[in-house]
């Protein structure tokens, strides 16, 4: 701040194009604002017009002129007798059979692995850090990881089962299995990120709660019951939409693990969209699809959007 | 002073600990399942992709090679040397204005007052509900058009103008008390000074939380990449898959391409662990 007084002078003989950022201008705010507002139109705002903008169009990448097709595209996901129904709704249910499966062990899982580094105990720290590590690796080297482990031949797993004298398990191509290496890759590579978040929480509960309650001689479980759960409910459901979210939006443990077989039954919508666009270039037909899954998701994200401005509200932190 | 005080508190640490045993344990148990994946592919890559499937398998390896590190850097038609610099400068420049800019559009939608500032915040807000996949498609379409495709342009734009940073700085940017910024404003300073040598300082956790998961975010993005880079420009997480098809059942150097992948964001993870783990709570998501 020592310097501020010569600055001020300098402030005052500059004009020209560095008015509008001298004090008291009206402007200034503007200035500030104007880089990002660019790109956010160029990026976020525009693409999200010109993607219904091709979803109502029949696009052709190499045609100069393109057809305005109204709702063609979105009938036809409605219309059961076409390709695009078929694997639009399958893929659908697939992601949704995945978010039904993962959400809850991701949810409860990480209140149990919180609740138990919570509490102070031996390498309380490492342990954190060890149950939080998988989160930092890419989804391609989570996904060539556990496709190793769960080899049909020569992984880990079966390695250790037939030492056992137990049968090989086809754990990337046969069903349900399939679906149990995504599952548990998932697990493993996200649940630390949640456990660090209900963690917090944990931390903001007031420690005179469970001493009253241990006058009171309350058990563990009562402790849990009527302090711990009930506290815990706006991270529960900011964890639980976050999450929901996240799982909806399955793409890389499938890709990498399964390539989303056996026959297509651990294939994403995500995947699927994906496909149709960069591999069929179907650009419209898959912009329709993106729009009505994307309606689909902001039925969620509107919970996530409500807890965020609660936070807003009461003036952040 | 009295030992048998200090007696009775040794007992006490002692039944403490064996209270503590079970849960010690299954603690133990869940560190060495997370833990296993990990020193497995090390482990595999380090073996001779004879002894990979050797039986019965060989936590340690018996013959310590780093053979397979060797094929998977001079892979003649996978060019992984060019891969990581692609991802460590994708994700240098991405961090840097990314930051930058969740910085300056903060600043003044925290800080100061003027027409519009909380219905533009509202606005931009807005966009962060919006579903990825919504614009996936039409930003590639965009790529196209632009002639970005297999360009630094394309890995590094399109996620710059995300809301989500200038969300976090802006929720730690309002909690800095105002006398502050008032003091430094009668020492004459101006809005960029007030940024400089007041909000800086004080908002270095939240700007290097901020940087660190923007950077492990990008050298980490898989959709994106894997559809607007080929070649030589795909970045690293993305080409050791590419690989995959080649080297379906080398897991040797599968292993090794994926070890050399995390290395840059497991050598940072080991050294601010602490702050990973914690800097979490700064990103204002805690509730």
């Amino acid at each position: 701040m020592n310097r501020s007084g010569s600055t001020r002078h300098e402030g005052g003989r500059r004009r020209g194009i560095l008015a509008p950022f001298s004090e008291g201008s009206p402007l200034l705010p503007y200035l500030y604002l104007l880089p990002h507002a660019v790109l956010f139109t160029v990026f976020i705002l525009y693409p999200i017009g010109f993607g219904i903008y091709v979803s109502v169009h029949r696009w052709d990448i190499l045609a100069s002129h393109q057809p305005f097709a109204g709702l063609e595209f979105y009938k036809r996901l409605f219309d059961p007798s076409t390709l695009q129904f078929q694997f639009f709704w399958r893929t659908m249910l697939n992601t949704a059979l995945f978010v039904g499966l993962s959400v809850p062990l991701l949810v409860f899982g990480a209140l149990s692995m919180a609740m138990l580094v919570n509490r102070p105990i031996f390498g309380r720290g490492f342990f954190r850090a060890v149950f939080f590590m998988p989160n930092i690796l890419a989804v391609s080297v989570v996904g060539l990881l556990w496709r190793w482990i769960l080899d049909n031949q020569a992984g880990l797993v079966n390695v250790i089962l037939s030492d056992a004298g137990l049968p090989k398990v086809d754990f990337i191509t046969q069903q349900p299995w399939a679906w149990v290496s995504i599952l548990v890759s998932t697990l493993w590579w996200t649940i630390g990120f949640n456990m660090v978040i209900y963690l917090a929480a944990l931390q903001g509960i007031p420690s005179n709660y469970y001493e009253a309650a241990d006058l009171e001689g309350a058990s563990g479980w009562a402790k849990f019951r009527y302090i711990t759960w009930p506290m815990l409910s706006p991270t529960t459901l900011f964890v639980v939409v976050t999450t929901v979210l996240a799982s909806f939006q399955l793409f890389g443990q499938p890709y990498v693990i399964t390539g989303g077989g056996p026959s297509r039954t651990t294939e994403s919508v995500l995947m699927y969209i994906t496909e149709e666009a960069f591999t069929n270039y179907q650009f419209s037909s898959a912009s329709a699809m993106a729009t009505l899954f994307g309606l689909i998701m902001l039925l969620f994200t509107i919970f996530q959007f409500r807890t965020m401005a609660r936070d807003i509200g009461t003036g952040g932190k | 002073m009295g030992t048998e005080r200090e007696g009775r508190a040794r007992g006490g640490r002692l039944a403490r600990r064996l209270r503590q045993a079970p849960r010690l344990a299954l603690l133990v148990i869940l560190a060495l399942i997370f833990l296993a994946p990990v020193y497995w592919a090390v482990s595999t890559s380090l073996k001779p992709e004879s002894d990979t499937v050797a039986m019965p398998p060989q936590w340690i390896p018996a013959h310590p090679t780093l053979e397979n590190y060797r094929a998977v850097l001079n892979m003649p038609d996978a060019n992984i040397w060019r891969w990581t610099f692609n991802s460590l400068f994708t994700a240098t420049a991405y961090t840097v204005s990314y930051v930058g800019l969740s910085l300056f559009t903060a600043y003044p939608l925290a800080r100061m007052h003027f027409k519009g500032r909380d219905a533009w915040f509202w606005f931009i807000l807005f966009s962060m509900m919006i579903p990825g996949v919504m614009l996936l498609v039409p930003q590639y379409m965009m790529m196209i058009r632009f002639n970005w495709i297999d360009t630094y342009n394309a890995l590094i734009w399109p996620g710059v103008p995300a809301v989500f940073g200038i969300f976090m700085l802006r929720q730690f940017f309002v909690t800095i008390p105002r006398d502050l910024e008032d003091a430094a404003r009668i020492d004459g300073a101006n809005s960029l000074q007030i940024l400089r040598h007041v909000i800086l300082p004080l908002s270095q956790p939240a700007l290097v939380t901020l940087a660190v998961f923007s950077f492990m975010g990008s050298w980490n993005n898989y959709v994106w990449p894997l559809f607007v880079a080929h070649g030589n420009m795909l970045t690293l997480p993305v080409g050791i898959t590419m690989f995959s098809s080649r080297y379906i059942t080398a897991y040797g150097k599968l292993m090794a391409g994926t070890v050399i992948a995390s290395l840059p964001v497991l050598v940072a993870f080991v050294f601010a662990q602490r702050f990973f783990v914690e800097g979490l709570t700064l990103t204002g998501l805690k509730e």
